[in-house]
């Protein structure tokens, strides 16, 4: 744990440092330019409510990518799985109308359902035809844009709107909110520490965690490794899922273009940065969300384009994954040398 | 006839780009790297290839800085893949996303728009036409009038096929990947090859964002690349790395977009952008039905 901090804070601090080479560069000035940055998300209780709001769907698609990368299946659908649960929380929330207790469970049943959906179909095609879930699930992502695109476009189009877009979804489906403070942040918590005991304290977790390690020590443990595979496939999707409907649900209360925004990528990349890591997922996530929060408050103030964090977001992946690799080396023979010392004393 | 040509010249604009990712793939693939990165290079070759053309008001200057853009992410996959040994797969996710980033913070930042930058002042590259092949009545029109860059394409399947089969530094790549322990006993640094299966990766994902921002259209948009990286990617895969395979494989992908745009005049068009990574699903298909009888 303590090795991860080091490495992560580490890392971070040099593609920052990286950051505001190109900001020097480029003529901005870089101190000013975080200090807005971070004064934006985190200066006051309104930019940290916002900021934990943003958090929402780039943790839980992020806990989706760890979970699935930590147990053996490369999903990468979770673009298309999240597209596909917002559009079927839309849909629910168009066309059904409950007291907001049983409403709102219900749209997110139907959001997890819309992305368990999508990726059980690469997850169908894995086991029935053998197809590679790290290919199928990439083409997916492209239909289910381009299918959600023609469904807002047609048959759920808003008659009164100039652009593709849905209706609003019954105000009974709309998350509540307690002052700035948006409840899509209590779901995460709670998909959150669910994925977090089911992973490190259920019997399932332990499957799926031995079988990501060594698929073949698990099968020969007597895991059902086809049944496993189904079960991680289904479970991120239902999480990448979870993340369109809260989206919809807790924002612009419909299906707009570009809903999805690059929220499930920047999730691979954070559980990426994170090494797949339950808990690592989460504060990253809320450091991620920090930048992107902040990047408009950039924007305002110091003149450097919100686009800029994409290209930071990016470096600091680059920048700790490979600093973790030689961290651990330079620390392993640092603690080797100790040891011989004592050894030889 | 009309619309035949058409379909025929839709489905070599369609494959060109994927041809030439995919042959960049090709290499990377037989020196046993794991790349997936011809994504981010082709889009980082797709914008350098219009700020280039823009900025010298010259095409051949565009396809060079198309180039460099590209060799430029194969750098930066060189020194963290090879150098820094970071993991393959999350380098190329990664520059992927880095690629996505930049040219969308440099449409930005250089043109001042968001979304897509068009310009009288772009040059795109011509289409070559040959003198006799020209006059041919139905073929004149396919094989002659094509853009630059799809005989370029054409070229270099022949040459990467040559290189990896014909010579010493082919036989040394695919050495790389079939056994790199054994290359380096014998007194060949395997990073070295990789490097320069990567470099020429570049070099041919640069040519193939070239097609894409100054051949196909005279434009750079945000992510305009739209997965075609990934459908090489599948390319190099579906046929094991073969050079002559993955040009057949990006004609069908070719022909699919050509099929697509023609497919609009019945289809929702969201329907028909689909049929590419439909394409793409189905021929994996036919690949695992084929592999699982080879086993059995």
């Amino acid at each position: 744990m303590n090795k991860k901090l080091i490495s992560g804070v580490a890392g971070i601090i040099v593609a920052m440092l990286l950051g505001a080479v190109i900001m020097l560069v480029q003529g901005y000035h870089p101190v000013e330019t975080y200090a807005a940055l971070f004064n934006y998300s985190l200066g006051d209780f309104f930019s940290l409510a916002t900021t934990l709001r943003n958090a929402v769907p780039l943790i839980l698609t992020g806990l989706s990518a760890s979970v699935a990368f930590a147990s053996g299946p490369v999903n990468l659908g979770q673009p298309g799985q999240l597209v596909m649960g917002a559009l079927l929380a839309t849909i629910g929330g168009l066309y059904v109308d409950l007291p907001p207790v049983l409403m709102i469970p219900f749209l997110m049943l139907l959001a997890m359902a819309g992305g368990a959906l999508w990726s059980g179909v690469a997850a169908l095609m894995r086991q029935w035809f053998n197809m590679s879930e790290f290919i199928t699930t990439l083409m997916l992502n492209m239909i289910a844009d381009f299918f959600t695109y023609w469904a807002i476009s047609y048959p759920f189009f808003d008659n009164t709107a100039y652009s593709p877009m849905t209706p609003q979804i019954s105000q009974n489906g709309w998350l509540p909110k307690f002052g700035e403070f948006h409840s899509s942040v209590i779901v995460m918590l709670l998909a959150f520490a669910i994925v977090w005991f089911v992973f490190t304290h259920w019997t399932a977790g332990y499957e799926w965690r031995i079988t990501g390690q060594n698929s073949l020590f698990a099968r020969l443990g007597g895991c059902k490794i086809d049944k496993n595979y189904t079960a991680i496939m289904l479970t991120t999707g239902a999480l990448a899922g979870l993340a369109g409907g809260l989206v919809v649900m807790g924002g612009p209360h419909r299906f707009l273009k570009g809903i999805g925004a690059n929220y499930a990528w920047d999730g691979v990349m954070i559980a990426m940065v994170a090494n797949n890591g339950i808990i690592a997922t989460l504060l990253y996530g809320l450091f991620f969300a920090t930048l992107q929060t902040g990047a408009l408050g950039m924007e305002l103030i110091t003149n450097v384009p919100s686009e800029f964090i994409q290209v930071l977001q990016a470096a600091i992946v680059l920048v700790i994954v490979a600093g973790r690799g030689y961290l651990d080396i330079f620390m392993d023979k640092a603690a080797a040398r100790r040891k011989t010392r004592e050894r030889t004393a | 006839m009309n619309m035949f040509t058409g379909l025929i010249n839709g489905m070599i604009s369609g494959a060109t780009p994927i041809l030439l990712a995919a042959l960049g793939g090709t290499l990377t693939y037989y020196a046993g790297i794991f790349n997936i990165a011809m994504e981010g290079m082709m889009l980082g070759g797709a914008f350098c290839g219009v700020l280039g053309s823009y900025y010298f008001q010259s095409w051949p200057l565009g396809i060079l800085c198309a180039v460099l853009g590209a060799l430029f992410m194969a750098g930066i996959f060189i020194v963290f893949s090879v150098f820094l040994k970071t993991d393959e797969f999350v380098t190329g996710i990664a520059l992927n996303l880095f690629a996505l980033g930049t040219t969308t913070y440099m449409l930005r930042q250089i043109f001042k728009v968001k979304g897509a930058f068009t310009g009288p002042g772009i040059q795109s590259v011509p289409p070559i036409h040959f003198p006799l092949l020209r006059d041919i009545p139905v073929l004149g029109s396919i094989f002659s009038g094509q853009n630059l860059i799809v005989y370029l394409a054409l070229l270099s399947t022949i040459l990467v096929w040559y290189l990896v089969f014909k010579t010493r530094f082919g036989l040394r790549l695919r050495a790389a990947g079939y056994n790199a322990a054994c290359l380096d006993t014998s007194g060949v640094r395997t990073s070295q090859i990789r490097i320069w299966s990567l470099i020429l990766c570049g070099l041919l994902c640069g040519l193939a964002g070239a097609y894409l921002s100054l051949g196909y259209v005279t434009l750079f948009s945000e992510n305009m690349s739209a997965g075609r990286g990934w459908i090489s990617l599948a390319a190099v895969i579906l046929v094991n790395g073969n050079p002559w395979g993955i040009a057949i494989i990006s004609l069908v992908f070719g022909f699919s977009d050509g099929l697509g745009l023609l497919l609009q005049q019945v289809l929702p068009s969201q329907f028909a952008s689909m049929v590419p990574y439909v394409a793409t699903l189905i021929a994996l298909y036919f690949y695992s039905v084929q592999e699982r009888k080879k086993k059995a």
